[in-house]
């Protein structure tokens, strides 16, 4: 049985070819995924690894939150400086050199902050001084307070050189000024570790900016011989964290494992949706085989060949495809995998010198692609081995199979996925919800790919009517809907990636209708001051803008909001407060309203909370809460009014006065309504001059605010779409494939119609007819499905604040309109086959 | 004169328009204008002249057609008869533009075959010529109707509605247009065959074995109609045949021998071509004697 199976293979080369490379592609991706998870992990975790190269030991602060204090510029927790000769005087320490480091403001020559999507990070220079990590570029290092050196990286954004002075600030210290003197490059000459930029100062300037001038540090880096318990007993066991210089790289290597490996599982995703999407094709290539070796089946099957001899003789030629062709993918996968590795270490990572490493779970892509190709096998075989063996004695070519088992199968399914999500909409899975949505989810796209035969038919019938004005056309459409199977299969493919973008698109647009809406309906307020986020810090204006912007001409009124993010606590309960110096314009803008007292002119002790908050914590009109600010400060504070219920407005809402505790006493956003009648532009350029001396925000209307707000949804639209392309091509390739098939085994049937008259060109255009409805068909069923998996989770997300549905129309109508075009282009070889048919060859009979 | 009568009495038709049946004439609602196709003057419908045709090359090298020169009267059916492998479909491929010549020419009607490229060739096909193949005649996706008015539907024309209903009639069709050839009879699907290759009204028909498939009712029914198209439409018709019996339909009989046109009969019966036959065979049994 093997030589006739080997035999039979090279008869059906081209069909194979195009099988292969679906598992080609997919196991590419899988193996690509697994280098590229390894070989970054490597990559990243060897550049952390000489972080601490030459240091023999770190001393950090214990708190979890150290990280926040630095930022916000409590020394509480830092190390003082007399801890520096405690440290020194440990048997074996040779020297110890005090760091401080923290997130600051440098502003650009555009008034601006340096660095727009990455932070500044500052430190001080000699706590480089007993290693060598930083390379000196050029000028000199910095000696005296105003004198800075700069990162190559700083330099490039900012359009700074030596010389230039810099404004430099923080949270906790004032604008002050430096003068570049020297420039240098990051270990392996990079001139960043992933985009940020930096400034080393001496220690008391450091100091000066991130330590509100303490004499305290962040770190400690020692030098030479000793334990670190010695060093930790000296220190007053268990005050600071003690590490060996390896134990700390070790410590930074795994955080960046996570991003990695985040990154890998990403590829691997859409790899393995990629391998997915080839188990249709490879169903299709092995039922298409088997139909069209019915008569030779039967033949073997006469001749006394059994059941299992024929399933398996099927199974062994997706054997050697699948091995083949997962060897092959294996190898373009190494291959694809140091590209991607290159590209993500040279774009995500700033020129990161990428360790190429293949790890051996690599092989589990040969796995994978072996064992999908024999899996999807397996029906066609065992669907060959029913092949009568009097099928051999009949003419008739075999009717498609009925749909009604697939169909009741599919039915059945995708009930009970939509029961599933249905009950976990409405909270009727006994705290599983999310879990039920999922599977529900995932069970009822199984579902519909079991209908989609059945949908087919109408559907294709419809779309046919389309292309139906020529006769040409209507054969197409007739030899679309002749298998609905095989269509359905095909176009299956193709609608799992579809419904997937859609699916996201929708989502995407779904959160901007939200928070457009939000702003539109809701806000009474033209003009928006805030700033883009880069760090751990949030961007902020000085107070006196509000005065400023309320003075301008056309400003009606302004909203401001200050917060106290972290730290603060009611009654020992951590909370969010806010602050606002005219709480009743603030409202006014915001569309909020007071259900009991007054908020005019609060009183330094008074507090405004809304009904559900009052609800919650069993509080009323009159009654008294603990407050504590983020700096510590507790004071008792009486409640005077009390909000009606309102999102945007819900809360704790402090006297202006409490705002100097706060940990940043700095509004965050200012909400601008403008005066009617006056012109938008205009007002929205005053704005602008106010806040030309505040580098950390900008003004913008409100369309602008939803732009920028989503702006980010709109990247992850691009990306999914970017790494969904291959399961597209795959799903593309499927319908090369199909069609090469149906011209093959209706050779005489083209021949027929060359014969009586049909034109090289009508062929062409009937295969292309053909494949446009079966693209079409796919897309119309991933919009549809897509925009069922949006509405689903917009459903389950509609308590987390995702109010509105949204449909992404301009990319439904984008995806059609591809789906045609893919049509066409699909359409190419199979249409360029049949149109140069030799009409005798295909009429001559056998 | 020849009649076909005595060895079927039932299926023959005579094929002189005064000897006409008259049982076949009552089926035709407008006989007056049908004899008015069948023009006295007969014209040359296809012709062949010096044809050479040739497969493979060198030592494997397969002369199909040597010389081949015929004329094919319209108006007329005739018959190709000859041993297998003989060169009648290689002749008839020739003669209907599916295949190229390698030597001579051919005509059809007054348009000249050789030397045409594929679309004037494909045109020519849809517009002047009918086929019928010994099997897959049908496209599956079509109803019997569809099919038989596809070349018009190809050329984007419409099929005169008249003549095809009176063609549907006279193959007793009407009852199985909404068919698709799955659900119909072998000698059914030939019908429809038969009635598609005249739809148009090609200058000529060509039959490669059409009843070579069919059972000796189906066979006979197809015969009939090809005849009465001759009889009463006009219609000129090529038919490969290896039936003696088909070949007694037909006015006149060309044999072929190793890609040569090595007899002429007109008129011819069942026993008359059997008779030649015999005499071929003798020929070619002396002729591989002699070589051996
Ligand atoms: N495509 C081809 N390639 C090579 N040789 C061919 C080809 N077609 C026909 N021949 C050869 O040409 C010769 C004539 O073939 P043709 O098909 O015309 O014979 P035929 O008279 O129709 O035979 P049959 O009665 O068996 O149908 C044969 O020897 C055949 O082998
Ligand atoms: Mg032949």
């Amino acid at each position: 049985m093997l030589r006739a199976t080997l035999k039979g293979m090279a008869s059906r080369k081209a069909r194979l070819v195009l099988t292969s490379l679906a598992i080609v592609l997919g196991t590419m991706f899988v193996a690509a995924a697994m280098v590229l998870t390894s070989t970054m992990d490597k990559s990243l975790s060897g550049l952390v690894a000489d972080a601490y190269e030459g240091v023999d030991g770190v001393v950090t602060p214990t708190s979890a939150d150290a990280q926040f204090e630095e930022g916000f510029g409590s020394a509480s927790n830092l190390i003082p400086a007399e801890a520096l000769d405690t440290i020194t005087a440990v048997d074996g320490v040779d020297a110890a050199d005090g760091a401080v480091e923290g997130q600051i403001n440098a502003i650009g020559p555009n008034g601006k902050l340096v660095g727009t999507f990455a932070p500044t990070i500052g430190f001080n220079w000699e706590s480089n001084a007993n290693q060598e990590f930083y390379g000196f570029q050029e000028g000199t290092e910095p000696a005296a307070d105003d004198e800075i050196a700069v990162s190559t990286k700083f330099l490039a954004d900012s359009g700074f050189d030596i010389g230039d002075r810099v404004t430099v600030y923080s949270y906790t210290a004032d604008r002050a000024e430096f003068t570049i003197v020297g420039v240098f490059n990051l270990p392996g000459d990079r001139d960043s570790m992933a985009g940020e930029t930096m400034i080393a100062f001496t220690t008391p300037a450091a100091q000066q900016l991130m330590t509100k001038g303490e004499d305290v540090y962040s770190a400690v880096y020692l030098y030479g011989d000793f334990s670190t318990d010695e060093v930790d007993q000296a220190l007053g066991a268990g005050e600071y964290k003690v590490q060996t210089g390896q134990e700390a790289s070790d410590e930074l290597a795994q955080g960046l494992s996570v991003i990695s490996s985040v990154m890998g599982y990403i590829f691997l995703g859409f790899g393995l949706i990629a391998v997915f999407v080839s188990v249709f094709l490879i169903i299709n290539t092995f039922t298409i085989i088997v139909a069209q070796r019915q008569r030779e089946l039967a033949v073997l099957r006469a001749m006394g060949a059994g059941r299992d001899q024929v399933v398996r003789s099927v199974l062994a030629e997706a054997l050697i495809v699948g091995t083949i062709a997962s060897i092959l993918g294996l190898g373009l996968g190494l291959l694809l995998g140091w590209g991607l590795s290159l590209a993500v270490g040279e774009f995500m990572f700033s020129g990161l010198a990428v360790q190429f490493t293949v790890p051996a779970t690599t092989l589990w892509a040969l796995v994978v692609g072996i064992g999908v190709t024999i899996l999807s096998a397996v029906v066609p075989a065992v669907r060959a081995s029913r092949v009568p063996p009097v099928a051999a004695m009949r003419e008739a070519a075999n009717p498609p199979k009925p749909l009604r088992t697939i169909t009741i199968a599919g039915a059945v399914v995708t009930l009970v996925g939509t029961a599933l999500i249905a009950l976990g909409l409405s909270d009727n899975l006994g705290g599983e919800e999310l879990l039920g949505i999922l599977s529900g989810v995932g069970i009822a796209f199984v579902g519909i790919t079991l209908l989609t035969p059945i949908i087919s038919k109408p559907l294709v019938s419809f779309l046919g009517l389309l292309m139906s004005w020529s006769f040409t056309g209507k054969l197409g459409k007739l030899n679309a809907g002749r298998n609905p199977r095989r269509t359905a299969i095909t176009a299956s493919a193709l609608m799992i990636a579809v419904a997937l973008i859609t699916g996201i698109a929708t989502i995407v647009s779904s959160l901007k209708a939200t928070t457009a809406e939000a702003l539109e309906l809701n806000l009474d307020s033209d003009l928006i001051v805030s700033g883009l986020q880069t760090g751990a810090n949030i961007p902020t204006f000085a107070s006196e803008r509000i005065d400023e912007l309320k003075a301008l001409d056309g400003v009606e009124s302004v909203g401001d909001v200050y917060v106290d993010f972290m730290g603060a606590e009611v009654d020992g309960e951590g909370e969010i407060l806010s602050s606002s110096q005219d709480l009743d314009a603030t409202l006014k803008v915001f569309g909020g309203t007071v259900s009991e007292g007054s908020v005019t002119d609060l009183a330094a002790d008074s507090v405004v909370i809304d009904e559900g908050t009052a609800e919650k914590n069993d509080l009323a009109l009159g009654d008294t809460v603990e407050v504590t600010f983020s700096d510590g400060t507790t004071t008792p504070l009486r409640i005077t009014a009390i909000l009606d219920g309102y999102d945007l407005t819900d809360g704790w809402w402090v006297s202006p006065e409490q705002i100097e505790h706060f940990a940043i006493p700095k509004p965050m956003q200012a909400y601008i309504a403008v005066t009617d009648g006056a012109d938008l532009l205009a007002v929205q350029a005053d704005v602008e001059d106010v806040l030309a001396d505040e580098p950390e925000v900008g003004v913008t209307n409100n369309a602008e605010f939803v732009e920028q707000q989503t702006s980010g949804l709109d990247t992850l639209v691009n990306a999914v779409q970017i790494l969904l392309a291959l399961a597209i091509i795959i799903a593309i390739i499927g319908v090369v494939n199909t069609l090469v098939l149906s011209v093959l085994e209706r050779t005489r049937e083209l021949g027929l119609l060359r014969a009586v008259g049909m034109t090289r060109g009508q062929a062409w255009r009937m295969i292309t007819v053909e494949s446009i409805i079966i693209c079409l068909f796919g897309a119309v069923l991933g919009i549809g499905v897509g925009i069922g998996l949006g509405w689903t989770v917009q459903q389950a997300l509609e308590s987390e604040g995702l109010t509105n549905f949204a449909l992404p129309w301009g990319l439904i109508v984008t995806y059609l309109l591809v789906s045609v075009v893919v049509g066409l282009l699909a359409a190419l070889a199979p249409a360029a086959r049949a149109a140069k048919l030799n009409v005798l060859g295909a009429i001559a009979y056998e | 004169m020849h009649h076909t009568d005595h060895q079927r009495s039932a299926g023959a038709v005579p094929r002189n328009p005064e000897h006409r049946n008259p049982r076949h004439t009552d089926t035709f609602i407008e006989s007056e204008s049908v004899v008015s196709t069948a023009s006295p003057v007969k014209t040359t419908a296809v012709a062949a002249q010096g044809v050479w045709k040739a497969y493979g090359s060198g030592e494997a090298q397969v002369v199909a057609l040597r010389d081949v020169s015929v004329e094919f009267a319209s108006g007329a059916f005739t018959a190709i008869m000859g041993p297998s492998g003989s060169g009648k479909s290689t002749l008839m491929h020739c003669l209907a533009g599916l295949d190229t010549t390698d030597r001579g020419t051919v005509i059809i009607g007054d348009s000249t075959v050789t030397g045409l490229g594929d679309k004037a060739l494909t045109k020519l096909r849809r517009d002047k010529i009918g086929f019928i193949f010994q099997q897959f005649n049908l496209l599956p996706t079509l109803t019997a109707e569809e099919n038989i008015t596809l070349p018009a539907a190809i050329a984007g024309t419409k099929a005169d509605p008249d003549w095809v209903k009176r063609i549907i009639h006279t193959l007793d069709l009407t009852d199985r247009l909404s068919h698709k050839p799955t659900e119909l009879s072998g000698g059914q699907q030939q019908r429809v065959a038969c009635a598609r290759a005249l739809a148009t009204r090609p200058d000529v028909v060509f039959a490669d074995e059409p009843t070579g498939n069919l059972d000796t009712r189906s066979g006979t029914e197809v015969l009939n109609f090809l005849r009465t198209s001759v009889d009463d439409f006009g219609q000129t018709i090529v038919m490969v045949t290896h039936d003696p019996t088909a070949a007694a339909y037909a006015d006149r009989v060309v044999f072929l021998a190793d890609g040569q046109i090595v007899e002429d009969m007109a008129d011819p019966t069942a026993d008359s071509v059997i008779d030649k036959m015999k005499h071929f065979e003798e020929l070619v049994a002396a002729a591989q004697e002699e070589a051996a």
